[in-house]
Parts: C-alpha cells; sequence; structure tokens
C-alpha cells in the first residue's frame, strides 16, 4: 500500500548579520578585496525584520500567501512590499535573528556557542514567549558571560563572531586546536543548519498534529558535511536535530545528494513505511548559512535590497496510509540514471516521462508540477534568469515532441501546470519540496489530483564526478479506500477446487502471437492453469506458462510464488516476448479497469462487460462513461464494428446516459443498444443482459465483477468458472500493456478462453484501436463532460444543506416523470417547488419517478431537462 | 564562463594551436552565450578567471546555429537537442553570436 504525506513545516530565519559575515561570497571578497565598494555597500542594502516578513514571497513560503498571490502581484515582488503581515504562518515561521541564536545555543551540546549577557536578557522574553519553544528548551536557556571574554575568543581564540544588527553579541568556539574540519567556522555552519532544521522539526510536529514520540526515524537531507578528520562527512545530523526536537523514540541517518536530496529522502521514507519498517518517518533539513547573500554583488549593484537574507528550513511528516492525506506513488518515482546523459532533453525525459509512462499518464494529468522553485526576484537580476520558467517550458516542450500537445500550446501549458518560484535560493530548499505543503490543501480540497515534485542536483560541484543528478516522485489523491474495496470484494467470494470440465469449442484458430499465462494462486491447483495453457496450445497460439507445470507444446518457465511469476511475466512483456499476457490479481493504477467478455445464456451471444476490475475512477459516473470508451475499444479490437452499448439499471445509471449522449451530441460515435423492455431505452434491466441485447454492457466493476462471477458459473454450482472469456484486458487512457485478469476461480475452459481473447486483441491491434477512441472521446469534449457530471453528483450530494425551499400549494399528482437517478430524486422535487410546481417523489414500475400534475408535466419535464435530471 | 571552464578552453588552446579549436556553447539565452563568447574571443569579461586579459580569438558557436546544427548527425540532435531548441530564443542567441564573432574572432 502506498504511504502517505501527512504533513509539513516550512521555516525561515531572518540573517541579516550572519549574511555579511558567514556568506561565501562576503568571506571570499574579504579575503580577494577587502576594502571593496561592495562591502562598504552592503549594509546599506539588508532589510529590517519586517521588510523580510512583508515580503511575498516568504509570506507564501509559509503559507500565508498562495503561489497564485504572487502571479496576480506582477513579475517582481521585492518593491511590493505587503501591507498586512505576520511572522507566523500556516506551514511555519519566520524568526528573527536574535531569537535563532537563543535556538542555536540550546542546539549546543558541547557548549561551543557563547551570548552576551547584556544580549540574552533582552532577547529571553520574546523567545520564552515562542508559542513552540517548550519548558525543557526554557530550562537549557544559558545566562550569558561577560563581551569581553566574547572579544578575546574571537580577536585570539579563532572563534567566529556572532552579530546582532552589526554588533558582536556572541560567538562559536572553535572545537578542536587543530582539525580543520571542527574549526570555529564549521561548527558555525553545522549548528545553523542543525538549529534551523530543528525549528522546522517543532513546527512540523504542531502542523502534522502529531505526537513527538511517535516519530521513528528522521532523515536529515541538508548540504552540511557533519564529522572531525578521521570521517569528515561522518553525519547523523538528522538524529542529532532530533534528540534537540525531542523525538526521545526517534532515530536517524543522512541522505546527501546536493540539491537532489530532499526528494530522494522523500522517496526513501515513503519506501521504509509502506515496507512495514517504520510507521512515521521525518524528511527535513536545516539551511545554509554559506549561501546567504550568494547573488548579493548583482543585487546591489542594481540598487535593490540583498534578498538572500533568509536561512530556509523544512520538514515533511510520511506515515502510513490513512485513507485521506495525498500518496507518495512509491512505484511510479523518476531517477537520472548514471547512463541517462545530461542533455536537458535526457534529464526531463527521465525524470518526468518515464514514470508517466510506467504510470500509463501523459505529461498534462499531472496537475502542478513543482521544480526547482527558486524565487526569480533573485535569480533574475543575477543573470541566473528564471529559474522554475525554464523548467515549465522545457517539461512543455518534451509534451509538443511527444505529440501530446500543439507548440503553440506551450505558453498555456506553463501556466496551467506551473508556478512562479518563491522559495530562497538554499541549494535543497528549493528543490521540489516548497510545494509540498500547498500539494496537501490542494488536493485534500479537489483543486488537483495530482502532482509531480522534481528535485536536480549538481554533482560536479564536488569534483567527485561530472554527472548531473535528479529524482522525482508523484503526489496523487487517496484513492486507497475504493481499490480496497474491489480487492476485498474479490477476496469475499470463497471458492472450493473442483474437476476441470471439458473445454467450450472456439473460433478463431491460427494464431501467431505470443500470450504468457502465470498459473500461480489458482484455488483449482496448477492442474487447471496447465490444461487451459495446453488447451490454448492446441490451436494454435504460442503459449508461455509461468510455474511448475509442463505440457506437450506449452513453453514452461519455472517460478514457484507468485511475485517470481508476475516478475517474469513483466519481464517478458517488457522485452517483447510476449504480446500479452494472462494472469490474477494484477494491481493496475487507477484509470485502468479490465473488459470481461461473457456468454449470455439467452441465445449464447458474447458480450462484453464494462468494467469487471480495477478503478477507472473514484468518481462513480466519470467511472462509468469511461468503462462505456474502455468497453467500445475492446469490443472493436475483437472485431465488433460498431458495438451498441447498454448501461445495466444501477445508481448512476442515468448520469452516465446523460453524459454519453452529449458525448454522442458532440461527434462521438457510439450506437446505444435497445432495451427489449416495453419502456425501451438505453437502460438495461436484467432481462436484457440474460438475453444480450447489447455488445457492450456498462456497470461499475464492483458490478461487473459479481455478473462476471454468476454469468461464468452458474452451471457448475458456483465454485468453478466454466464459461466465458475471463475478465479481460486492463484497459486506461495511456495504458499500454496487455494484461487480461481470471480469477482464482476460473477453470480450465476459461483459462484456455482467456489465452485466446488476449491474442484476438493483439490481432485486432488493440493500441491503436485504443488510442484513435480515446482521440474520438477528447474530441467530443469528453474532459469538459467528465468534469461536469463530477461537479453535478458533488453539488447535489451538499444541496441537502442548503435552506428549504417552501412546498407549493398541494394539488393531485398523476402523471409520472421518470428516468431521474435514484440520488437526485429529492433534488429534482426541489427545483420543480422552487419554480411553484408541486411534485412529489416515488418509485414507479420502471424506478424512481417525479409525480406531477397532469397540466404541469411538460412544464416541468422541460425544467428537468435543462437542470439535467432527465435527457 | 566557469573558471575550470576557462582554464581548460586555455590549456586546449595552449596544446592544440588556437586556430585548431572550436569552442561551441549551449547556453540558454542570448546574454549568457554572448558572455561565454566572448570570454573565448575578447577574454573574461568579469576579470575574475584565466581567461582575463587574454584575448584568444577562438572560432565560437552555439549548438543551436546552423552551421553546427548541419554538421550534427539530426537524430542524435532530436535526441539530445530538439526539445532546448524549442524553448530558446535562437535568433537571439545567433545574433548575438554573430556580433561576438565578428567583433573578436581570430580564426
Amino acid at each position: 500500500m502506498n504511504s502517505i504525506l501527512k504533513g509539513t513545516s516550512y521555516v525561515l530565519v531572518h540573517a541579516p548579520d550572519m549574511l555579511v559575515h558567514g556568506g561565501t561570497t562576503q568571506t571570499t571578497e574579504r579575503i580577494v578585496n577587502p576594502s571593496s565598494d561592495y562591502l562598504k555597500k552592503l549594509p546599506e542594502h539588508l532589510r529590517s525584520f519586517d521588510e523580510v516578513i512583508s515580503y511575498l514571497p516568504n509570506q507564501v513560503y509559509i503559507g500565508n500567501k498562495k503561489p497564485s498571490d504572487m502571479t496576480e502581484a506582477g513579475d517582481t515582488w521585492f518593491d511590493k512590499p505587503l501591507k498586512e503581515t505576520s511572522r507566523f504562518g500556516a506551514y511555519g515561521e519566520i524568526m528573527p535573528q536574535d531569537e535563532f541564536y537563543m535556538l542555536m545555543q540550546i542546539c549546543d551540546v558541547f557548549e561551543l556557542v557563547l551570548l552576551d549577557k547584556g544580549f540574552v536578557e533582552n532577547t529571553r522574553p520574546s523567545f520564552e514567549k515562542h508559542p513552540l519553544v517548550d519548558e525543557t528548551q526554557v530550562a537549557l536557556i544559558k545566562d550569558g558571560i561577560d563581551i569581553d571574554e566574547i572579544i578575546n575568543a574571537v580577536e585570539n581564540e579563532k572563534a567566529e563572531g556572532l552579530y546582532n544588527n552589526g554588533s558582536l553579541i556572541g560567538c562559536v568556539k572553535k572545537a578542536h586546536d587543530i582539525d580543520e574540519n571542527l574549526s570555529a567556522h564549521i561548527i558555525l555552519e553545522n549548528l545553523v543548519s542543525k538549529a534551523s532544521c530543528v525549528l522546522s522539526l517543532m513546527n512540523l510536529v504542531k502542523n502534522a498534529g502529531i505526537n513527538k514520540e511517535d516519530i521513528d526515524l528522521v532523515l536529515d537531507c541538508s548540504e552540511e558535511a557533519v564529522g572531525d578528520m578521521n570521517q569528515r562527512g561522518g553525519g547523523n545530523l538528522a538524529k542529532a536535530a532530533a534528540e534537540s526536537a525531542g523525538f526521545t523514540n526517534a532515530s536517524g541517518s543522512d541522505i546527501r545528494a546536493f540539491c537532489a536530496a530532499p526528494v530522494h529522502a522523500m522517496i526513501y521514507a515513503a519506501a521504509l513505511i509502506a515496507s512495514g519498517t517504520h510507521k512515521n518517518v521525518v524528511v527535513a533539513a536545516g539551511g545554509s548559512i554559506a549561501k546567504l547573500g550568494m547573488n548579493a554583488k548583482d543585487h546591489v549593484k542594481k540598487e535593490m535590497p540583498v534578498l538572500e537574507d533568509v536561512v530556509g528550513g523544512f520538514a515533511a511528516l510520511v506515515s502510513e496510509n490513512d485513507g485521506l492525506s495525498p500518496e507518495i506513488l512509491s512505484e511510479y518515482t523518476g531517477k537520472h540514471n548514471v547512463g541517462t546523459g545530461s542533455s536537458p532533453q535526457a534529464v526531463i525525459t527521465s525524470l518526468i516521462t518515464d514514470p508517466l509512462d510506467k504510470l500509463g499518464i501523459k505529461i498534462a494529468d499531472i496537475d502542478k508540477y513543482s521544480v526547482e522553485m527558486q524565487n526569480p526576484d533573485i535569480t533574475k537580476p543575477a543573470g541566473a534568469g528564471d529559474v522554475p520558467l525554464a523548467n515549465y517550458k522545457m517539461i512543455a516542450a518534451l509534451s509538443v515532441k511527444r505529440g501530446e500537445m500543439e507548440r503553440t500550446e506551450i505558453d498555456n501549458f506553463v501556466k496551467k501546470h506551473g508556478m512562479p518560484g518563491w522559495a530562497p535560493t538554499q541549494g535543497h530548499i528549493p528543490s521540489g519540496v516548497p510545494y509540498m505543503g500547498f500539494a496537501i490543501d490542494d488536493i485534500k480540497s479537489g483543486r488537483i489530483k495530482r502532482s509531480m515534485i522534481v528535485g536536480k542536483g549538481s554533482l560536479f560541484l564536488g569534483r567527485m564526478t561530472n554527472l548531473f543528478d535528479g529524482a522525482s516522485f508523484i503526489l496523487q489523491k487517496n484513492e486507497t479506500k475504493s481499490v480496497e474495496k474491489i480487492n476485498q470484494q474479490d477476496a469475499n467470494i470463497q471458492v472450493t477446487a473442483s474437476s476441470p470440465q471439458e473445454a467450450l469449442p472456439v473460433q478463431n484458430t491460427g494464431f501467431n502471437q505470443t500470450i504468457i499465462l502465470t498459473g500461480t494462486g489458482s484455488e483449482h491447483g496448477e492442474e487447471t492453469m496447465i490444461l487451459g495453457a495446453s488447451i490454448a496450445a492446441s490451436k494454435g497460439i504460442n503459449t508461455l506458462y509461468v510455474g511448475t507445470k509442463t505440457a506437450d507444446g506449452v513453453k514452461t518457465i519455472q517460478a514457484t510464488t507468485d511475485k517470481d511469476a508476475h516478475d517474469v511475466m513483466e519481464k517478458a512483456l517488457k522485452s517483447g516476448e510476449a504480446d500479452g499476457a494472462v494472469t490474477m490479481h494484477y494491481n493496475f493504477p487507477i484509470g485502468v479497469s479490465t473488459v470481461g467478455r461473457v456468454v449470455t445464456p439467452g441465445f449464447g451471444k458474447a458480450m462484453y462487460i464494462a468494467t469487471t476490475t480495477g478503478t477507472s475512477s473514484t468518481n462513480r459516473i466519470e467511472g462509468m462513461v469511461k468503462n462505456a470508451i474502455f468497453g467500445i475499444i475492446t469490443a472493436k479490437a475483437c472485431g465488433v464494428k460498431k458495438p451498441t452499448v447498454g448501461i445495466l439499471n444501477i445508481d448512476g445509471a442515468r448520469q452516465t446516459e446523460i453524459a454519453l449522449k452529449k458525448l454522442q451530441d458532440n461527434g462521438y460515435d457510439i450506437s446505444f443498444a435497445e432495451s427489449k423492455r416495453a419502456d425501451g431505452g438505453c437502460i438495461f434491466r436484467g432481462n436484457d443482459m440474460l438475453a444480450g441485447e447489447c455488445d457492450v454492457l456498462v456497470t461499475d466493476p464492483l458490478t461487473g465483477n459479481i455478473l462476471m462471477k454468476t454469468l461464468s458459473s452458474f452451471t457448475t454450482g458456483g465454485n468453478y468458472e466454466s464459461l466465458g472469456w475471463g475478465y479481460g484486458p486492463g484497459i486506461g487512457q495511456g495504458y499500454d500493456k496487455l494484461i487480461l485478469i481470471l480469477s482464482r476461480a476460473s477453470g480450465a475452459p476459461v483459462v484456455a478462453n482467456a489465452i485466446e481473447y488476449a491474442a484476438e486483441l493483439v490481432r485486432g491491434n488493440y493500441k491503436a484501436v485504443a488510442n484513435s477512441e480515446f482521440a474520438a472521446a477528447e474530441k467530443a469534449g469528453l474532459k469538459d463532460i467528465l468534469n461536469e457530471s463530477s461537479t453535478k453528483s458533488e453539488a447535489t450530494s451538499t444541496s441537502n444543506e442548503t435552506t428549504a425551499v417552501k412546498e407549493p400549494p398541494k394539488e393531485p399528482v398523476t402523471a409520472e416523470i421518470s428516468g431521474i437517478e435514484i440520488t437526485d430524486l429529492d433534488d429534482a422535487v426541489e427545483v420543480l417547488w422552487k419554480e411553484n410546481i408541486y411534485a412529489q417523489s416515488g418509485m414507479g414500475c420502471t424506478g424512481p419517478v417525479v409525480m406531477v400534475n397532469e397540466g404541469k408535466l411538460k412544464q416541468a419535464e422541460e425544467i428537468l431537462r435543462a437542470k439535467g435530471f432527465i435527457n | 564562463m566557469d573558471l575550470e571552464n576557462q582554464k581548460r578552453v586555455k590549456e586546449f588552446a595552449e596544446e592544440f594551436g588556437p586556430e585548431n579549436v572550436i569552442v561551441v556553447i549551449g547556453a540558454a539565452e542570448g546574454e549568457a552565450a554572448g558572455l561565454a563568447a566572448e570570454t573565448v574571443t575578447a577574454g573574461d569579461p568579469t576579470y575574475a578567471g584565466p581567461l582575463t586579459g587574454v584575448s584568444l580569438g577562438l572560432a565560437v558557436y552555439h549548438i543551436c546555429e546552423d552551421v553546427v546544427k548541419n554538421e550534427v548527425d539530426p537524430a542524435i540532435y532530436d535526441e539530445q537537442i530538439s526539445m532546448m531548441e524549442m524553448v530558446l530564443d535562437v535568433d537571439d542567441i545567433a545574433k548575438e553570436m554573430e556580433s561576438i564573432r565578428s567583433q573578436y574572432s581570430k580564426y
């Protein structure tokens, strides 16, 4: 099961004096050109704390503002201070430098941070008032020492000074006399990283609503090396930060991959949860003092404030699936391989489209991409351009190259799927992760369904390789519940073994396709499976069998467990050794479901049941509309030129009919079947189903699953599925593997038929059929129609909460209006009441009806038609 | 231009002779491409690297300029460059490169 992203935190620390004294641009300049104009002018360009909190990108970072607020505000933001601001936000906070020095001292367990007595006295009250600082931390505050001692340490003992408003107020001492790795400067860098990580952890505990004691592991993904001369990057800053944050039951370790580390760490965290190793893993990083004022020379030259004056930090909680929070799709991550190459095209392909192809979706199916979210206010004046924009353009260009959109759409794509960058240029901090907080909110609220988080890193900076690095993962709306239900449904149907029966006669002969069958997991044993394989082989189909049994004419590949068998199957499909596969219990991605085929008992006609397992969509109506298209694709690929479509009379049938008819009106070619019952129409009752009055019967997968089982096993007493072709191929937009599903109760004849069904689909070029049907449906406005029907179902479900409509005067109601969805019935009555027509709901002989006065029937029907209740 | 790259360009020019070296640039916009081109022709305009005050006058082109593009196997170009070409302002880059070449290139 997928892990979930439960909560996040984002913090900034205002650090103007650390910028001047610790940023590498400034420390380098002081060595190379100590009397430069730049160093003289720099202090005039530093921002006050008030200016920092009124800076829009900073308020977006801590969640008080949204990325869209930046788009609305224009192209630059440093020149547009916000009027209303707060240092605390929905996702975190902005801490002033003086409080941060206090936090640094609390996080220092080797008494290396010394603070001036007066400074501590002045800062203590505000620090103690901090809502997240607890008593244990307050108890760690030291009283401070005399300033002379600090001056002596800085001047004579190689300590690094700590400054506030330009004055020396403390220092960080060296931790070793000779070891450069424990010099005061390195200790300062590491302590800043640690303390800002701790601040992120403190905010995460609050935001995610979790007990500190429940955290199992912290992964630190910052860019500092912690260690001494014998183990320079020894590490475990993670555990050090976890200790200071009071995570008593947590361990920790560090993940380092330059700026790509946060995304790597998120992928590892998700895997640790999914594997069951841990229940709650925190990914966190503090910021970098070295990067403060990195581009400050350009900012000063352009008469701007120096914008790189904040240390960044973030934390994210990855947990076991709660059925609510966005899922991290562990099976569909992107990674830049050693052999990928470094051209932007190769990089973007490996990070973006490789996982999407695996998942079977297109570039535009990711609603929001979070890339290097560096703030262009900072980078543009320094000549580094707009980093997120460049990334979005590359993703769009790749989409054009793949033929998924027109070149003229690039700008629109960037607007729709991109965002302006708001993160400070702290390397790993902007790298994909800044959007995760918004992603949780946007996905939970339904504003978006999927987001991809992409991190990249420049490994060559460390001079060990010239390789580039990158990783990506997808956050998706939590759909666990619906998938589980289907699995549960399958598991609940108990079947016992019985003897195989004779195969049904089959029509198709002379295939040269190769189909692979996995034989493990059947309730009737492998004998049944190999018998099915041998029947198919005897009809001339190249059949590969994965399991332990052998038969004449069938090639067996040895495997004993389901997992091994699936691995063999996947490999054979990937290499092209097999054109299609038949198996049991395959986990299709959301958006894919299977189209079964049965022999209808009335006249022995074949009928496609769309669909029987899998999940086309978590929205019922959207799913059923898609199922209809999946059914049409399968039928056409199997040679039914104009398949007729009937909709089983189940919950959502009428809305599905309305949506499909709209699709038909817009030009998508659907032939609706006609019920043989007196009132006709394409909504099918059980009688029509038994008679096989349509080629494709549309249903939801749960109902379809029951129909498959019933129609396949009613002649055997239910324990042995002897009829039909099985649960069929997984169909979905962009899904290009041919995998057909069997039940564990499928008997040998069904196994043989499923292999033939697969071969038919290959021969009928199912991929081309699917592509052309999806293209035709899209052209007919499928997306808009689906949106409309899903929002309508949401709108009607919430309308009960609206104020009651006044009932018009009662009158005799003898005229019936049928064709209204049962779930919409009350709303339909209310709509008529609003129009001053008295109406009652009831159950007619064909289903739910609204009853009105004879004289008002026509008017009422018009109203209900206009509102989409009937067609 | 990256100081390390400046050093390598300088060394190549010394080893093979400046007339035998062509620099191919892959910068993403005109200004950056122009700066890199200027560095390997007139010298480092930022006065920071080994090419400060060293006018190598090398032949320098951007990968998206037709003269270089036509030399590349179209299949490889499509695989490696075509996506970026779509998002770059190639005309602006070419103009910038031409301007630098006409002023400072000796070969």
